[in-house]
């Protein structure tokens, strides 16, 4: 069908006009909804890292947990504590994106930290949660490593990834490659320099030392990264965990 | 060096049709002959080496929450990513259509063998899939050019390899109910394991 | 004023072309005489069709991309068939809707315009209600823009016939498109992970030893179940290509 300039133009804004709408008032409407979701997220991860949150079904449940339980702060690379950002606003840790800041300097990022309050007793810290950002096979992957209140040995930890290969790469979030943290390893060795954790190259090897976890067969390089990122992640939060060893009297052993 | 990475990763380990399934239709469609396979994968590399960029700046100054600080302060809060899908879609389509029309001003003969396989490409995935991993990867703008052409170039490459195949295929005696997509989708797999060999490349 | 003006005359534009648009309905229903059953034989036709005949995967080679990139698990896989076939009925509906006021210079873009403002809502409820899918299916989504079975159908078919028509023409290509994915990621999930919607299947039946196969989970593995399921599904259908 053949029609006027002034027809197709006018058609062209009204279907702009149109659509335009449509999408905006959708955004707008789902907004509240999406950024409850992307909050559930990040909290769940960093519960996850330190106890099994399996067993709360609704949402509300696990934001009234994180809500009761964790405290969040950021520090720099020096562990100072910094309150507000560039532009003078409050920051908050939850809104901190991991890649964003893993693309700047090391002494400039940005490191969330957050505090895992006993039941009972709020002025209790049972664990510290480090968040940190790397590379895998083929995309990123992030953690959340959780250390005791002796801020050494693990307590947990939590892995994400973006693309790494199902059923190889990918199992890096499994609960049962997760657990393999959890056997009592410690990141600083006896004279009390960071050692962190490595993961092996291989699987089902015995004789691992408490900085060893037993790797993934056929997954190589994705632990390579994920060895990487704590090495680093570890590192820069070093400050920190020094200056709250100091703080609560730990020997660094 | 960096650069030198992306471009590497985009055309073996990355590549858009084997590891990412991207651009499939115009791959499958277009293989038959080598000749018009090299037509259709110039004009991709020429299109996505193009668009990336174009969709970087696009997502950096207008798109993505806060994108629009660099016309007044206040339009901080403002996230338009859900126009994502829409503007990118329409920057492709007019891109492709801005390069046909430049073509065929500048250089008659290249658009003899260019031209037809243009308007083909505005909805080739590989060209969609490309800009919204780079929003996914966050580039700069450089590695953002680069990553468009290495794509563009690993689908080049895969392109012409499926068309000599399928050109030496048609001397072979093929299953009836396996002729044509069955057995070029075999092949495809066949290929893509060749390429897998790439990952082992420490880069 | 000058903005009243114009709303003015965009308001007497909208007018005119409903009341166009009315005109040519009517000629429709005066060439319809008698009424056509709601579900008559080629009503059927046009659903069923797709399904095996003409499936828009295994015949008409379209939407190969997305068939293959998202069929590593069942899940992920349902969810996309779903947005698919509500993709592309409403397309195809609105298409349809508007094939008499549609210019004919322009219909491409409007077209994808349709399609893309469907696919982002598509996005945005995901990310509003099930956030774990769209971390999972990521691009792969946005790119139901640019599935070939979409646009394909919207010019083939919504251009040229009425609304419930083109509702029927949209699920019988949704659905051929929806089983043909379902079956590939039911291989891929099943051989690569041990699993159906997650649910280890070999474990349960007490073979613990099950070994998954690598290839499977990777691309390679989809090239070659979808190969295999041509080759059954169009040795069934008597289709061979030249």
């Amino acid at each position: 069908m053949q029609r006027s300039n002034i027809y197709i133009l006018v058609f062209s804004a009204i279907m702009t006009v149109f659509i335009g709408g449509a999408m905006s008032l959708t955004s707008v409407l789902l907004k509240p909804a999406q950024d409850k979701q992307v909050e559930l997220d990040t909290k769940k991860k960093i519960l996850g890292a330190v106890m099994d949150i399996s067993t709360f079904k609704t949402p509300e449940e696990i934001l009234d947990l994180y809500k009761g339980r964790v405290k969040s702060v950021v520090v720099d690379i020096k562990g100072k504590i910094i309150s507000i950002d560039a532009k003078g606003n409050p920051l908050i840790a939850e809104k901190v994106n991991a890649q964003k800041n893993h693309k700047i300097a090391r002494d400039e990022r940005l490191y969330p930290i957050y505090m895992i309050l006993n039941e009972f007793d709020s002025n209790i810290v049972e664990a510290y949660v480090f968040p940190m950002f790397g590379l895998g096979l083929w995309d990123w992957i992030s953690g959340y490593v959780a250390l005791e209140s002796d801020l050494n040995t693990v307590k947990g930890v939590a892995f994400d990834h973006k693309g790494e290969t199902p059923g190889l790469g990918a199992r890096i979030t499994e609960e049962k490659v997760r657990n393999r943290y959890k056997e009592n390893k410690k990141i600083f060795d006896s004279a009390g320099n960071l050692e962190s954790i490595t993961m092996v190259k291989g699987e089902g090897i015995k004789g691992l030392s408490v900085h060893e976890v037993d790797g993934l067969s056929g997954a190589t390089i994705t632990a390579k990264g994920v060895n990487k990122m704590l090495k680093e992640y570890l590192g820069c939060y070093q400050s920190f965990i020094k200056n709250k060893k100091d703080e609560n009297g730990i020997a660094i052993n | 060096m960096e650069i030198f990475n992306i471009v590497l990763r985009g055309i073996f380990i990355d590549n858009m049709i084997f590891a990412y399934y991207l651009g499939m239709c115009s791959f499958l469609a277009v293989s038959k002959k080598v000749e018009t396979a090299f037509g259709l994968g110039l004009a991709v590399v020429f299109v996505l080496t193009l668009t990336v960029p174009v969709n970087w700046l696009l997502q950096e100054y207008v798109l993505k929450e806060g994108a629009l600080t660099w016309i007044d302060g206040s339009f901080e809060s403002i996230d338009l990513t859900f126009l994502q899908f829409i503007m990118f879609i329409a920057v492709i389509a007019s891109m492709v259509q801005l390069v046909e029309m430049i073509i065929e001003k500048l250089s008659p003969a290249l658009y003899g063998s260019l031209g037809i396989f243009l308007p083909l490409i505005a909805v080739n995935c590989a060209i969609l899939g490309s800009s919204l991993f780079m929003v996914q990867k966050d580039y700069n703008i450089i590695e953002a050019t680069s990553y468009g052409f290495g794509s563009g170039f690993g689908f080049f490459l895969a392109i012409i390899a499926l068309a000599a195949i399928r050109e030496k295929l048609k001397y072979s005696k093929v299953p009836p109910g396996l002729k044509g997509l069955g057995i070029t989708m075999l092949i495809t797999g066949l290929m893509g394991l060749a390429f897998k060999s790439f990952i082992g490349v420490a880069l | 004023m000058k903005m009243g003006l114009q709303l003015t005359r965009i308001r007497l534009m909208i007018l005119n072309m409903s009341a166009e648009a009315t005109v040519v309905e009517k000629e429709i229903k005066v060439e319809k005489k008698p009424a056509e059953p709601f579900l008559s034989k080629r009503r059927k036709n046009i659903v069923i069709d797709p399904l095996s005949d003409d499936n828009p995967i295994t015949i008409q080679v379209l939407g190969i991309c997305s068939a293959l990139a998202v069929t590593v698990k069942l899940e992920p896989t349902l969810v996309m068939s779903i947005a698919v076939v509500f993709v592309i009925v409403f397309a195809n509906l609105i298409i349809s809707l508007m094939r008499n006021l549609i210019p004919s210079r322009i219909r491409i873009i409007v077209q994808l315009a349709v399609v893309a403002t469907l696919v982002t809502l598509v996005s945005e409820f995901l990310k509003a209600y099930s956030y774990d899918m769209y971390k999972v299916l990521g691009a792969y989504v946005g790119l139901i823009i640019t599935n070939c079975i979409v646009m394909g159908r919207l010019e083939a078919f919504a251009m040229a016939n009425k609304p419930y028509d083109s509702i029927l023409d949209g699920l019988g290509s949704g659905f051929g498109y929806a089983w043909i994915i379902l079956t590939v990621a039911f291989f891929r999930e099943l051989l690569g992970s041990g699993s159906i919607f997650d649910f280890k299947i070999f474990e349960a039946l007490g073979w613990t030893t099950f070994p998954t196969n690598g290839l499977m989970v990777d691309s390679i593995g989809a090239f070659v179940v979808l190969g295999i399921l041509i080759w059954i599904q169009r040795s069934k259908s008597g289709y061979v290509e030249h």
